[in-house]
């Protein structure tokens, strides 16, 4: 039996994805001060303290309510690049959800799936540009590797996490192609994205959270 | 950090209040930070926005002949799409609306779903991109270049169609003509501190300044020592001029300071500035000096030049009467 988790357990999830983010405020926002204006993780830790206040209605909505609220959120507090991205990342995660009372193993895949081409849409981005694409994409791919694969979901949350986590790595020898960064000479080569280290942060606790479930 | 403010997070929002305040005639949307018009007039609606810091951009614009309203994002941080749609609402007289967005990634993604947004609710809206930084190579792979003070003149070419009675693809037309003509590039002397981050974005050493750095303290092309008002002068105009050909032309000149910097230096600077365009035969018909778009407490300057044609000088001309910026 795999692991189903709910409205109330996504909600569980944003909360542990809120402290995540808030204990590497001062990290986070060297590696923005060093390409950008350094106020990424600023703005998304506001995103995610404002989500903690909205868990008590999220944890009782439908998984479809929940990530369309969850996306205005972010939209509106986050705001800048970061915000509109989520949002449209949550607004295109929640098309997928409708009418699913749990996200299962493949829905889940799906979810972030759909997050991914959201936010390539909004960003006209690609992977390589330096981004938080380059966390999620290849996340994305190891999640529907796995799948192919057949492997437990334990092996395959364990691979996306580690794939989310290396590919936020490899965004310090990109040349940045979108946002601040790629003002810079060196088109930021040589530093790590902030908002790729983000949404690593987001995944491996999404990861560790099924993890803890199974 | 030292700054008149009450809490890092209030600082869009009171500062908004505090400029309505000053203007009786505009009005001000809490929480969606929107500053608008309070007399409607039916004719094409003129909104800009982008993040705050740049005061008087862009919410000083507003009012007769410029803007209708200006959507004020989080310092240097777009404003995001609930916001922009409340902007784009409150400038709409069922004429259509024009978006002045300045050309940055997040500014760009925000309008873009704003006026997505908008259109479902039948709503005609239309937008120009500004990219006048020639510090910036133009490209069409990345970014490319930023919107910078040359948004000013934009939003006084937009303004004045606008108010003259014409349609939104004239309208639009003329921003895009402007848009077309208009090339500016800065320098900065020093940084500027976001106040929720509470210490300088970067450091530029005593006498260090960096040539062509942008209003969010984006990297420019070199980092020299400090010149002379005629050698910063020269060294400016040199860029624009490589980038597009002025001579022989009629130009509107904006001498912009970022915020820092006394108006003593910028006349001074619009002095060397006049002689050199003088020199090579550019005729200034308007030289606008002051501080129209700043970098929060950033010194340093920008120079920016907008070709005339009859059209251009006409709309150039025509009365405004706005916060920053009036025009009799």
């Amino acid at each position: 039996m795999g692991f189903l988790l709910s409205s109330k357990d996504y909600a569980e999830y944003i909360k542990l994805a809120a402290a995540k983010i808030h204990e590497n405020g001062e990290y986070v926002t060297a590696l923005d001060a060093a390409t950008g204006d350094g106020d990424h993780w600023t703005n998304i830790n506001m995103g995610f303290e404002k989500l903690v206040e909205a868990i008590p209605e999220l944890e009782t909505m439908s998984l479809y309510e929940e990530f369309k609220k969850i996306g205005i959120i972010m939209m509106s507090v986050i705001g800048g690049s970061s915000g509109v991205l989520y949002g449209s990342a949550y607004m295109g995660a929640a098309k997928v959800l409708k009418d699913k009372e749990n996200i299962e193993n493949q829905d889940m895949c799906n979810v972030l799936e759909a997050m991914l081409n959201s936010i390539m849409t909004r960003g006209n981005a690609k992977p390589g540009y330096k981004t938080m694409l380059d966390c999620l994409y290849p996340a994305v791919e190891c999640y529907k590797d796995s799948i192919a694969k057949g492997l437990s979901e334990r092996e395959t949350v364990s691979l996306v996490k580690k794939a989310a986590n290396d590919g936020a790595q490899s965004t310090a020898d990109m040349e940045a192609v979108r946002g601040r960064a790629c003002y810079q000479a060196n088109k930021g080569k040589g530093n790590l994205d902030p908002g790729a280290i983000t949404m690593a942060y987001q995944l491996e606790v999404l990861m560790d959270y099924i993890a803890a479930k199974l | 950090m030292k700054k008149i403010i009450n809490h890092p997070n209030n600082v869009v929002s009171e500062a908004l209040q505090g400029l309505v305040k000053a203007c009786p005639e505009l009005q001000y949307a809490e929480k969606l930070e929107v500053v608008s018009r309070k007399e409607k007039k039916t004719k094409v609606g003129l909104v800009s926005g982008g993040g705050s810091g740049h005061e008087p951009a862009h919410a000083g614009y507003v009012g007769k002949g410029m803007l209708d309203a200006a959507v004020c994002g989080n310092v240097f941080s777009s404003p995001s799409p609930d916001r922009i749609i409340k902007g784009i609402e409150e400038a709409n007289s069922g004429e259509g609306v024009l978006l002045i967005i300045k050309n940055y990634s997040g500014d760009i993604m925000n309008f873009d779903m704003a006026r997505e947004m908008a259109e479902m609710e039948d709503i005609r809206v239309e937008s120009v991109i500004v990219k006048d930084d020639v510090a910036v190579p133009d490209s069409t792979y990345s970014t490319g270049r930023r919107g910078i003070a040359g948004t000013i003149f934009v939003h006084k070419i937009a303004g004045a169609k606008a108010e003259s009675g014409a349609s939104l693809d004239e309208v639009k037309a003329a921003a895009e003509k402007a848009i077309a003509n208009i090339r500016s590039m800065g320098m900065a002397m020093s940084s500027c501190t976001l106040p929720a981050v509470g210490k300088p974005g970067f450091v530029l050493g005593e006498n260090e300044i960096e040539i062509g750095m942008g209003i969010h303290g984006e990297p420019g092309v070199e980092r020299t020592n400090v010149k002379t008002a005629d050698q910063v002068a020269e060294i400016l105009l040199s860029k624009i001029l490589e980038d597009y050909d002025f001579s022989g032309s009629e130009v509107a000149l904006m001498v912009n300071g970022l915020g820092a910097t006394p108006l003593m230096e910028l006349y001074i600077l619009n002095n060397e500035v006049e002689k050199i365009l003088t020199s090579k035969g550019v005729k200034i018909h308007k030289a606008f000096v002051g501080n129209y778009m700043t970098a929060l407490e950033m010194a340093g300057c920008s120079l920016t030049l907008m070709k005339l044609d009859g059209e251009l000088k006409e709309l150039l001309d025509a009365p405004c009467s706005t916060p920053a910026l009036t025009i009799i």
